[in-house]
């Protein structure tokens, strides 16, 4: 018997020798675990374990099977090396697979406690995700191996495993999205990775591995606000994005842009961030005829006046980057009127040469918008004055609410570029301005009105007691005399 | 000349009928002490104007204002903003009413010094004093009417106040407010007092408190009588007392109009009666004395709540105020009785002190 088992592993050890010359090193170990080597020349589901073993880095880092089994893998007598006096455990279950693994593995089992697959699963006593669940059983071999369950395209599917089970999420989260590997596939990303690029994100390169959190949370990676920096540790490496030969100022731009400021600065998390104009596991650049739509999700009006504007089937026709022609891109600044018209920062003259039907369009809706600008100046002005003095005027700030609604249509209609549609809107804006100027003004002459009449009543109060006084002297001077 | 004959007919016509020129007459022969104390006489008819005033401007606000909790502030807006002349008449309305009180209280304490409650003025004293307390009950209930944020917690903290009364301090405050809370409820209650009830006993009293002086005329000096007399300076009541009393009117109708135009009263924000109270609750002016004195009352003292010995307190003082021509009168030996002077000007000092710390106090 003994002989038999000395032949078998004698066999193993060759073909093993043979497939795979790393095993070489645990050529020591092989005589030595007795576990492996007994399992080894077993049959079926008990034989599997071993044969896996074979190419798993602990094996090849001489960490013995009792190291995690528990039991004496020196002692070749099975009843003594499997006795509960030596420690045989059996398999582990559940939480105990990741105390095993944190004997080693302690930081990366700390952190994994915090993320969100750390929390307890649905059931009792265990945890969402524990070491296997990603990094498998036996056969675990080192991330940067293109064979590891973690590295490359390898992690998407692993990851989708659970994330792409519908039945399997909803136990967490019912409100969370299964499509999330249909969608990689769309993306750039995606696409390199599933034709061999290691360089390109994958699930974790966004969202972290041992210390994935929950997109909501703030510590996330992709929390709203983190995102541009998380993007950025790639997209703002031009050595690392040197292949691709795409520009690496991205963040840089972003971050000084209106919606960066919003972002970044105000911590305004209704503005947009990368994915919300790219998208997020389908991220791509978005098509020249698609930007106003990506940019309508929150523009919405903006958009749909373009799509109903002339400029729309000119640009589609000469491939003009729709929104980003006028406001950029990375780089969007808050938009200023001085965009409008003929002047130095106006977009307009990028295409329209003077005397042309655009060009004077440009130039009469800039002198609309100044004229505007300057009415609602001097209305506020107006009623800036009255209230100064003390005057009642919260008919006309109300109204001063409307002009600001006025202002934000009349500068939205010029994505119209229609002349008439554009003096349609804007001249609302001159008739709830000319009003709220009214009351303003009004406002302010009734403050001196009631000056004038209050001088007026006091002096003619005053002639009266003047003249009452004289008359009781004179009476009483008659009573005297 | 034409214009001369047509009033003298006017005159003529109605002196027939009513015997004016018996009025007149009367009035010529009534006289009016002249010594350093006569200015006082004049803040009884400041009261009296400013109570017409009162008067004129509060029926001009009714015609707009509307005494429910969901249209009275936005009405008293409506005033103070578009109608005519609105803003003038309500802020006119609310100085007079302050200006009032203010006349009332100074002519209370003129009276009080120059012992002019003594006989044979004890009732006039008594009308005077009943007076000055509706006055107070009507600055009390207008206060609450534009049913504003600080009016609504004042009025919330003033009707509290008579919970303290042992017995029947519940029952007082359930009147007051018509509820256990200052609702919408209190305010139609306030309006009714205000504009109904108050005005009416107001009215009455005013009325036997004129027809009193007037029967009893002006009362002298005390040493009036030991005066030799021509030292006993006098004026006729018609026309000297009554032209320097006219005199006196127009030039509070000018301050009244100044304070109208240069301090316009503030309306400030929308009763909430779910919103927490806004810090800085206080009552009108004259009632600041007492808010004070009952905020800086221990809890307890000895075996009195504190709320209850503060109220306890001032109802002593109001009623011993009250009936002091009773127990006012001279020692045997004929001596004045001087202390009372000093608890007087204790009173004018405790009220101005407390008054000033409860404007200061946060």
């Amino acid at each position: 018997m003994i002989i038999r088992k000395k032949n078998n592993r004698i066999f193993i050890l060759l073909i093993l020798l043979v497939i795979n010359p790393a095993i070489i090193f645990s050529q020591e170990i092989e005589s030595k675990d007795a576990c492996f080597n007994c399992h080894g020349i077993l049959e079926g589901r008990l034989k599997t374990p071993s044969d896996m073993y074979k190419s798993d880095i602990h094996f090849r880092k001489g960490i013995a099977c009792s190291a995690c089994h528990g039991g004496d893998s020196k002692e070749e007598d099975q009843d003594k090396s499997m006795s509960k006096t030596a420690g045989f455990i059996g398999i582990p279950r559940g939480l105990q697979v990741s105390k095993i693994c944190a004997k080693c593995h302690s930081k990366e089992f700390e952190t994994l406690s915090k993320s969100v697959h750390g929390q307890s699963s649905t059931g009792s006593g265990l945890i969402i995700n524990n070491c296997i669940t990603c990094h498998g059983v036996h056969n675990i071999i080192p991330v940067k191996s293109p064979g590891s369950k973690v590295n490359g395209a390898n992690i998407v599917s692993t990851c989708a495993g659970c994330h792409s089970n519908a039945s399997l999420m909803k136990n967490y989260n019912p409100g969370l999205k299964v499509d999330q590997l249909d969608k990689y596939k769309t993306s750039v990303h995606g696409q390199k990775v599933f034709s061999g690029d290691s360089k390109a994100a994958n699930c974790a390169s966004c969202h972290g591995n041992h210390d994935v959190k929950k997109v909501n949370d703030l510590n996330s990676k992709v929390y709203i606000s983190n995102i541009p920096t998380t993007c950025n540790k790639c997209h703002g490496d031009a050595n690392y994005m040197k292949e691709y030969k795409i520009p690496t100022d991205q963040y840089e731009k972003f971050k000084k842009s209106v919606h960066g400021v919003a972002l970044l600065e105000k911590g305004d998390v209704n503005a947009p961030s990368c994915n919300k104009c790219h998208g997020d596991h389908g991220a791509s650049p978005p098509e020249v005829e698609s930007i106003s739509k990506v940019c309508g999700t929150c523009h919405v009006l903006n958009s749909q006046l373009f799509q109903e504007s002339p400029h729309k089937p000119a640009f589609d026709k000469e491939k003009i980057h729709e929104c980003s022609a006028c406001h950029n891109n990375h780089d969007i600044s808050t938009p200023t009127d001085e965009m409008l018209g003929s002047g130095e920062k106006s977009v307009c003259i990028k295409c329209h040469k003077q005397n042309d039907k655009g060009f004077e369009t440009a130039v009469k809706m800039k002198f609309m918008i100044d004229s505007l600008q300057k009415d609602v100046e001097l209305a506020n002005y107006f009623i800036n004055a009255a209230e100064q003095k003390g005057m009642d005027v919260s008919d006309a700030k109300f109204e001063s609410n409307d002009i600001k609604k006025v202002l934000i249509t009349s500068r939205t209609s010029s994505h119209y570029a229609d002349l008439e549609k554009y003096i349609n809107t804007i001249n609302e804006g001159f008739k709830i301005t000319s009003k709220a100027k009214l009351e303003g003004e009004e406002a302010v002459k009734e403050y001196y009105f009631r000056r004038l009449g209050l001088g007026i009543s006091t002096i003619f109060i005053t002639i009266i007691c003047v003249t009452l006084y004289l008359k009781l002297r004179k009476i009483e001077k008659k009573q005297k005399t | 000349m034409k214009k001369k004959s047509i009033l003298k007919k006017g005159y003529g016509w109605i002196n027939e009928r009513f015997k004016i020129d018996d009025l007149i007459n009367f009035m010529k022969k009534k006289e009016v002490p002249l010594y350093h104390g006569t200015i006082w006489y004049y803040f009884g008819g400041i009261s009296l104007l400013l109570f017409i005033i009162q008067v004129v401007t509060g029926m001009l606000l009714l015609l707009y204002y509307k005494g429910s909790a969901e249209l009275a502030f936005e009405s008293v807006q409506f005033i103070s903003a578009k109608v005519k002349f609105g803003w003038l008449i309500r802020s006119i309305h609310s100085w007079s009413a302050n200006l009032m009180v203010l006349a009332a209280f100074i002519h209370m304490f003129s009276v009080f010094f120059t012992k002019a409650y003594k006989k044979p003025r004890e009732l006039t004293w008594y009308s005077g004093f009943i007076l000055l307390a509706l006055a107070m009950a009507f600055g009390f209930t207008g206060y609450l009417l534009p049913w504003n944020e600080l009016s609504l917690f004042a009025t919330k903290v003033g009707t509290d106040i008579p919970k303290a009364i042992p017995l029947i301090g519940g029952f007082i405050m359930n009147i007051l407010r018509g509820g256990e809370e200052v609702t919408g409820s209190t305010l139609s209650r306030f309006f009714g007092f205000h504009v109904a009830l108050l005005p009416g006993i107001f009215t009455l009293v005013l009325t036997m408190h004129l027809i009193f002086i007037q029967r009893q005329g002006m009362s002298a000096p005390e040493n009036w009588d030991e005066l030799p007399e021509k030292n006993k300076k006098k004026i006729p009541f018609f026309p000297n007392f009554l032209l320097r009393d006219l005199l006196i009117w127009l030039i509070i109708i000018n301050v009244l109009s100044v304070l109208a135009v240069f301090f316009p009263w503030e309306l400030g924000v929308k009763a909430d009666e779910l919103a927490p109270a806004p810090a800085g609750i206080k009552p009108e002016w004259y009632f600041l004395f007492m808010f004070q004195t009952l905020k800086i009352i221990p809890s307890q003292i000895l075996v009195m709540d504190g709320e209850v010995f503060g109220v306890l307190l001032f109802s002593i003082a109001g009623l011993l105020w009250f009936l002091v021509p009773l127990w006012d009168r001279k020692t045997k030996t004929g001596e004045k009785r001087y202390w009372l002077t000093y608890a007087g000007i204790f009173a004018i000092i405790y009220i101005i002190i407390f008054t000033i710390i409860g404007f200061i106090a946060k």
